[in-house]
């Protein structure tokens, strides 16, 4: 009885845990998780990034219409292993808001992929590399913007024989 | 049995409150005390001295006895440039009234860039280039646009966030410039009035002695 007291105090402290977590910021944009990238030396590879915008926010996409509006741009770096030879951008919806109805901006909303290919020398050697970086965005919603923002990208690309 | 849950919600209840009581304490505690922090209405509007686009330093304290409308604002904001002519035309409709239309721009683009875009849109009223500093004050400024109205005694009326309808505006800045306001040409209708209700008076007058 008093065991199954105390499991019952347990679930409800996690549950108001998680509930005054939920009085924090929403995320504007998530990635899907990437697992261990596996790779032979020498070869190259396609990857895809994976991001998730939040349902009431949508982001500049790559090439914005005006130059004042900040694009959505995607910076990684890895060892001299790992190079990230080409990123490719999907290419923005045009669309209107409340805001301009008159003026069409290239945005990304919901989900969206950046395509990556990575090269990885001939002489690499075995092992496993990080690759790291981050996506840079700026968010709006239906009435308002938000400063611009980055999120961490980071995986790992194990090279073997 | 009874007992056993009533204690189980008793503590859930006094758990998410100490949860939600700290996160706003620390909230407090980062900011300062005198920094606003949620319902900024009735507050002391927190003073600045921010550069202007022609490199003068500006403060809020300079505008004692106006109703300002301090509007965040940045070039990347495609919402903030609905509001912006809207905010020109207010300026010119109330000024004589005491209205002072102040822009804090919060974007990195250099002066030259936040002027052209502002003058790009007809805006004539001061544009200031806003500071970490500034944002923190006033509440940590992070969605955009977000107004402050603040009245002639230096303490907010209202705050609105995100594009809204002008007609809202519009009411706000009625409400800074204060509930007895009346516009400068009310005044010469009103004066007007008084001088037509004083014949009709005369005439009901005459009336009544006929």
């Amino acid at each position: 009885m008093r065991r199954a007291g105390l499991l019952s105090l347990a679930g409800l402290l996690l549950v108001a845990v998680s509930l005054a977590q939920g009085f924090g910021d929403k995320p504007f944009v998530t990635m899907a998780p990437i697992g261990n990238v596996q790779m032979k030396a020498g070869a190259s590879k396609d990857l895809n990034l994976d991001f998730r915008i939040g349902s009431e926010f949508h982001v500049n996409s790559h090439t914005p219409k005006s130059p004042l509006l900040i694009p959505t741009v995607l910076k990684l770096s890895g060892p001299e292993q790992v190079a990230v030879a080409d990123l490719k951008y999907p290419v923005g919806q045009d669309m209107t808001f409340p805001f301009s109805p008159d003026e069409k901006l290239s945005v990304y909303s919901g989900d969206f992929s950046i395509d990556a290919v990575l090269k990885t020398p001939s002489t690499a050697a075995p092992g496993t590399y990080p690759v790291k970086g981050e996506l840079r965005f700026q968010a709006c919603d239906r009435s308002a913007c938000y400063p611009p923002r980055t999120i961490p990208v980071q995986f790992q690309v194990t090279i073997v024989k | 049995m009874k007992r056993n849950a009533l204690v189980f919600v008793t503590l859930f209840v006094a758990i998410l409150a100490m949860l939600a009581s700290g996160k706003y304490l620390d909230r407090v505690r980062k900011h300062g005390p005198m920094k606003l922090v949620g319902d900024v209405q009735g507050k002391a509007a927190p003073d600045f001295a921010l550069a202007s686009l022609d490199g003068k330093k500006v403060k809020l304290s300079d505008f004692r006895g106006k109703a300002v409308l301090l509007n965040f604002w940045a070039t990347w904001c495609s919402p903030c440039k609905v509001e912006m002519p809207w905010f020109e035309q207010l300026q010119k409709q109330y000024g004589k009234d005491g209205l002072v239309v102040l822009g804090v721009a919060m974007d990195d683009s250099e002066p030259a860039t936040i002027a052209k875009f502002a003058s790009d849109l007809g805006v004539n009223y001061q544009v200031l280039l806003g500071t970490d500093k500034v944002s923190d004050d006033y509440g940590d400024v992070q969605y955009l646009p977000t107004t402050f109205y603040i009245g002639r005694d230096g303490t907010i009326v209202d705050k609105m966030t995100g594009l809204l309808d002008r007609n809202e505006i519009e009411n706000a800045v009625k409400k800074s410039l204060g509930t007895s306001y009346k516009p400068a040409s009310a005044m010469k209708d009103r004066a007007k009035a008084e001088v037509i209700t004083a014949d009709v008076k005369v005439i009901s007058k005459r009336g009544s002695i006929r």
